[in-house]
This record gives structure tokens, sequence and C-alpha cells, in this order.
């Protein structure tokens, strides 16, 4: 705060020479960021930067006679340049300082320049005009400085030049903007018609909508709330002013993106949405694959019970008749079939009860499940597994496999179909009938 | 003798402002008739995704004139006497460096400004899929951000933006249909390009409430308009769809003349990727550094602890017993 007293209370004293200086330090770590940044030769972004520093040094020598100008006509601007002097006071204390600030007192020095600008109108023109010709000078300075700025940079340290980046001085001539906005500006006011620009600003800035940059989602959404929101304006207003807005269907032209890039978007869709599909699908059946095991174990399960059921009720039955009726044992077996009983059975409910729970305790000792039935029936399930293939007396003894028959028919064939397989389908192993008596009397006599 | 009477007429309108663009002319509203004609080019060295990114921008601007590379990237003042040539006012000049790094320059040529972007994020028509299309050359609505209004800079960017992307009026390859719009936005001091297409779609029933105040706004606009079948304005209501493509632009630079001139704006905030990239090369090697400066350190201290090993000697060595 210092500097400002001292520069509104006179203005026309040496006020301007410290200014001055500060400017030159600064602009040189900005240069220095510039070379570092870009290329060196880079004619045309390079030469900006000598102008403006020729218009500055023009600026501060007639700083004093406009000072007192500006101050008059903005008194804003007072405390614009307090936070000036401001921030050049805490520039080496201070790393992260407010960048709005910053700003401010960029735009302000700026503003002064442009009213040297104002008073001597040939200004920015003949700087323009002169570009051409200062290239080809300048690009042998920018050399010279390249080599000298280089050597500085490397004798500092990278943390101070970091910090300056950060706080390097910048051109905003907000003046100079606007002039240059006139100059090319097409009239977008009311009384334009809208079908001349289409052109809609926003009323709410976007940026405030976004909740964070990195959220793509939030992002777009809010871009395109803006664009829809443009697009609504846009097109009352166009109807308003008769503009034909929508396309009729039976309006055919070409299209922005070829039929061609349109179908490769359909088959890109088409192919995600079977994807999709198809891993649907796979996780459904797998889901099913899990639960239908279940199923399956418990209507094996269920089967088992009901046979075991029904065989008890058999066992029950038998009992009942051999103690109720001795004499009538003769009929017995045929009484094993009587549905009449078997559905009386069936109906009381104590049997019912008691087939509960004979399935319960059943459950219990239903042992393993189908996996380990069908494992142990494969593998065999404790005991001894030696010699259980091969033959002994019952086996050796067992000729329910043997028909003389097919031992009679002969042959290797017969022989081979001898087993128990053969058994199943005699006719298909039929040897050839017996031939004739002449015909076998007619081989004998070859013989 | 239509042509004569509208040249003389002309003529007689253009003297009442004298300090008139080449690019404008008046006609009988009192306002500047928009004329633009936009060279698209790029640098060499350009990737494909720059290239597509062009072709794309270039068949969205039937104003456009797409030309062959420019070989130079330090005289690009060039620009302007080629410019002239093709009758363009605006420059498209897309500037690509190290293969990587692509720079956008939209100038308005005889007399500025121009305005150097740095382009990130640039994801081409092709590569996005998106289901939305329009037709080729029709006038886009162009939607800015608020923030546009704000800053003296943006203001300019945006008047550029309005004069290269703004299909002019009665362009000559242009449909005469509206349906997609181009948002400018501003978000994280970078302008964020998207377009859309606008898709006009059955009002659902209960929207009608929501959507109260532009009901009667079409209505009247519908009286106004003779001939127009009422029924159909009413009930459609605007949706979009994505076309593409997709770019974000840092603005970086703004020049008072084309290709030349004062700088009357300089972003702060934009740190070249040159600068970015060399500070993660720089991070990497300070790792690299601490590392080897670790194994230094343990060898010099394996090298004392040797030395010492040495100097000091047991009295129950070996060789001082058996000396």
């Amino acid at each position: 705060m210092p500097r400002q007293s001292t520069r509104t209370k006179k203005p026309a004293t040496k006020a301007a020479e410290p200014e001055k200086v500060e400017k030159v330090v600064e602009e040189k770590p900005q240069k220095e960021q510039k070379k570092r940044g870009r290329k060196p030769k880079q004619v045309v972004e390079e030469t900006p930067v000598e102008d403006k520093m020729e218009v500055e040094e023009e600026q501060n020598e007639e700083e004093t006679t406009t000072q007192t100008k500006a101050d008059k006509q903005q008194p804003e601007q007072q405390e614009e340049t307090g936070s000036d002097s401001e921030d050049g006071s805490d520039d080496e204390e201070e790393n992260d300082l407010d960048l709005n600030a910053l700003d401010e007192s960029d735009s302000d020095s700026e503003f002064e320049r442009d009213l040297n600008e104002k008073q001597s109108a040939a200004g920015i023109q003949a700087n323009k005009y002169q570009n051409a010709a200062e290239e080809e000078s300048s690009d042998e300075e920018d050399e010279d400085e390249i080599d000298i700025d280089d050597l500085d940079a490397e004798g500092e340290e990278g943390e101070e030049i970091k910090a300056i980046s950060q706080a390097r001085q910048t051109i905003n001539n907000k003046q100079g903007l606007l002039t240059a906005l006139k100059r090319f500006a097409l009239g977008t006011s009311d009384k334009v018609p809208f079908a001349f620009h289409q052109s809609v600003v926003s009323k709410k800035v976007t940026e405030e909508s976004i909740p964070a940059i990195d959220d793509d989602l939030a992002r777009e959404l809010a871009f395109m709330n803006q664009a829809l929101e443009a697009a609504r304006v846009g097109r009352a207003l166009l109807r308003k002013e008769g503009v034909p807005f929508t396309r009729p269907t039976d309006y055919f032209a070409e299209t922005l993106r070829s039929d061609e890039t349109m179908e490769k978007v359909k088959a890109k869709l088409i192919e995600e949405a079977t994807a999709k599909k198809a891993s649907a699908e796979a996780r459904k059946q797998r889901d099913l694959k899990k639960f239908g095991k279940q199923v399956q174990v418990a209507k094996q399960q269920e089967r088992a019970k009901q046979k075991r059921d029904t065989l008890e009720k058999i066992e029950l039955l038998k009992k009942k008749r051999k103690d109720g009726s001795g004499p009538s044992g003769a009929t017995e077996a045929e009484d094993l079939f009587d549905v009449a009983v078997d559905n009386e059975l069936k109906g009381k409910p104590g049997s019912k009860d008691n087939s509960k729970k004979r399935g319960r305790d059943g459950k219990e000792s239903g042992g393993p499940n189908a996996k380990r039935q069908r494992k142990n029936d494969k593998f065999g399930f404790g005991g001894k597994k030696k010699y259980t293939k091969s033959n002994d007396a019952l086996s050796s003894g067992d000729v329910s496999g043997f028909s003389a028959r097919k031992m009679k028919s002969g042959g290797g064939e017969g022989g081979r179909a001898g087993g128990p397989g053969g058994g199943s389908k005699p006719k298909k192993f039929k040897p050839a009938p017996r031939p004739g008596k002449a015909r076998r009397a007619a081989s004998a006599g070859r013989r | 003798m239509a042509a004569v009477y509208k040249s003389l007429s002309k003529s007689a309108k253009k003297v009442e402002d004298t300090e008139e663009n080449n690019n404008t002319t008046t006609t009988n509203g009192g306002f500047r008739k928009n004329k633009q004609r936009v060279l698209i080019l790029s640098s060499r060295g350009v990737t494909y995704r720059h290239r597509h990114l062009l072709n794309d921008l270039a068949a969205m601007l039937p104003h456009g004139r797409k030309d062959v590379k420019f070989d130079s990237k330090s005289k690009l003042y060039q620009l302007n006497e080629l410019a002239e040539l093709y009758n363009c006012n605006n420059v498209m000049f897309f500037e690509a460096r190290k293969g990587k790094d692509l720079y956008m320059w939209f100038s308005k040529v005889p007399n500025g400004p121009t305005v150097k972007f740095h382009a990130q994020n640039l994801h081409t028509m092709e590569e996005l899929h998106f289901t939305g299309n329009c037709l080729k050359g029709s006038r886009p609505l162009l939607s800015f951000d608020g923030a546009f209004e704000q800053e003296p800079h943006y203001r300019v960017i945006k008047e550029v933006f309005l004069q290269m992307f703004g299909v002019p009026q009665g362009a000559r390859k242009s449909k005469p249909f509206i349906d997609h719009v181009m948002s400018f936005s501003i978000a994280d001091g970078k302008i964020w390009v998207r377009n859309y297409e606008i898709r006009e779609v059955e009002k659902a029933k209960g929207e009608k409430d929501s959507e109260g105040n532009d009901i009667p706004e079409d209505k009247s606009s519908s009286k106004k308009r003779k001939g127009a079948p009422n029924a159909e304005l009413k009930d459609t209501d605007v949706s979009l769809v994505e076309i593409g493509p997709r770019f974000v632009l840092t603005p970086i630079v703004i020049q008072e003349g084309a290709f030349g001139g004062p700088i009357i704006y300089e972003n702060k905030r934009f740190i070249s990727p040159n600068h970015v990239r060399s500070e993660l090369r720089k991070s990497k090697a300070t790792r690299h550094n601490a590392r080897t400066e670790q194994v230094k350190e343990r060898l010099g201290k394996l090298e004392t602890l040797t030395a010492q090993a040495k100097a000091e000697k047991d009295v129950l060595d070996t060789r001082e017993l058996f000396a």
C-alpha cells in the first residue's frame, strides 16, 4: 500500500520511475518463460513482445502527464493501482498471488497506455505497419537475448522459475480489445434480424453449473443444457421471423456425416446392444446352471423318497395281510398290486405322517448326494478294490450270457456276438442260412 | 437491368458508412451484410487426427475454402496474401508442432484481430460414435456461454467465432433449414466446443406445464406467420443429439493485426505443453537422481568401513597371532 499514497498524492513527480524499473524487472522472467516454452525462432510470437516493450517505455515517459487525467476519469483506478503496487511488493514473499488482482493490475497499466494511444492516434496503427519491417531486425535481437536468458536461467533455481511463471505478467489491453472488437464486429443488436447472425448468448454462466470440471457427465450435461436453451430460443425467434426451421421429411440432401459413417455408427450400436444382450444371457445361463443343479438334486431325492415310501407301504401291506388273513396267503402276490388298497392307504392321514417321518429319517440316512453316489459307483467307496474285475468262482459259474442257439449257429461272428450284448439283438447277427442239400453236395464234390 | 439497379443501390448505401471493412456491406435494413469466407488450412506435420478435425470443420463451413498445407511456420503473415488470393476474409490455420501439439490460429484477414488457441482433447466426428447428423452446410445456431460477454477478450473471441463458424445468410452452398447447434462454453479458462443436432420430438403431455412459457410464444409467432401449419409448430419440442467433433481451445494470445501487430491479450493461465512435458521429465529426473545419490552414498560408506576395518588391527587376528 505505501506506493499508492505516493502515486495519488504527487503524480507529477518521479512516481513513474520506480514503476519503470519494476516493469523491466518483471519483463525478464516473462521472456524467459517464453523462451523456455516456445521455440526460439518463432518470429511472429516474439516480435510483439518487442513492440510492447517499446510502447511501454514510451508510455512511461508520458505517464507523468497522463496520470492525472487517468485518476480523474476513473476513481476506481486508484484502488487498482493500489493493488498493483501491493502485488509488486509482495511478489517475492508470496508465490501464489491473487490472480484476479494481478489481472486488474495489468489491465490498468494497459489502460494508461491506451490513453496515450488516444492522444497520439498513430499509436498502434503505426506499430502494426512497422511490424513487418521490424520482424527481420528483431529476429536477430531475439537470438542474442536468448543466449543471455538461457545463461541466466541456468544459474537460477528451478523453484524460482516456477514461482515466476505462476505470477508472470501478461498483457490484457482491455481498451485495445474493445477497439479491435468495434472495428470488425458485426452488429448483433436487437435491430438486426436474428436470422442474420443466429447466435444466442446464454444469460447464465455455464461454468457455474459444472460442479467439477473432471466430471465428464455433469460437464457435458451443462454444455448440452446451454445448447438446448439456445436451440429453444433460436427456434422461437426464427419462427417469429418466418424463417424455415424444421427440415421437411421429404427433403433429402447431403448430410454432414455420410451414410457410410452413419452405417458404421449403427453397426457399432447394434454390436454393443448384442454384446450386452449376450452377456446378460450368459449370466442368466450361469445362474440357471447353479440353480439347476440344486433343482436336479432335489428332484432325485424326491424320487428316491417316493420309491422308498412305496416300498415301505408295500411292506406294510404285506405284513398286514400276513397278520390279518393267514389263509388268504395264496393271493398275496395279486394283492400286492391291488390299487384299491393302495389308494386307501394313501388316503389315511396316519400313514402320511408316518411316511413323512420316514422321509425325514431317510433324508438323514440318505447319505451322499447324486454326485457322490456316482463317484462311489465308479471308483468304489472303501473296501477292497483289487481283483474286483477278475473272475471268481461265482462269475465263472455264471452262464447267463450263454446261449446254446448262438453256439449252434457257430462262426466267429456268432462267438463274438455270444456275449451279453449279443443276446439282446440276435436277429442282426443271424448267420446265413444253411445251403440246400444239392448245393452242399456240390461244394463237397468240389473239395 | 436488375443487376445494375442492385449495384447502384448498393453503392449508394455504401457511401453511408465509409469506414467499412471489405467483408461487410450494408443492405436495406441498415445493418451490415454478412459476407464471410474462411480459408481453412494447416501447417505441415499435422497428425491424422488434426487433419480429420480440419476436414470435419471444413465440412461444416460451406463458406470455407480448404487449401493445401502451408509450408512455413514462421512467416505466417504470408497467409494474408494467400487469403487475399482466395478472396477470403477469415483464416483458420492449424499449426502442428512436434507432431503432437495443435495450435489454431483464427484470424480476420486484412485488419485483424488474430486469436491463437491451443487445441486439446480433439475428437473427430468419425471416432465419436454419436448418432446425430445434420445437413451438410446448414446454418448452425451458435450458442455462446454467458461468460463470453463478461471479459473483453472473450467478446473478441466470440465475435471471431461468430464470423467463422456462423454460416452467413444466403451462403452459396448452405441449406435452407436449421438443424444443428454449435455451442461454445467457457469452463476452466478454456473454451469447449460442441456440435449438436436439433431433433424435434413430440412433446410429452406431462411436460406441457413446465413448457408453458414456450407455448404462448409459439402461438403468437404462428399467428404472425401466414399459412404456417399451426399443429405442426405446437406439438414439437426440441431435443439435442450430439454430432461431433469435440475440441477444447485455450486462448493464448490475441494480436491486433492479422498474423501480426501488437499483442492485446495474453493468457497468463496458459502453460505451454512443452513446459508441462519438461516439468514432467524433471520430476522423473529427480527421482532418478535421488536413487543414484543413494547408491553413491552407500558405496562411500562401504569404502570407509572397509578402510576402518583395515586400519584397526585386531589382536586375535591370525596374522597377529602367528606372525
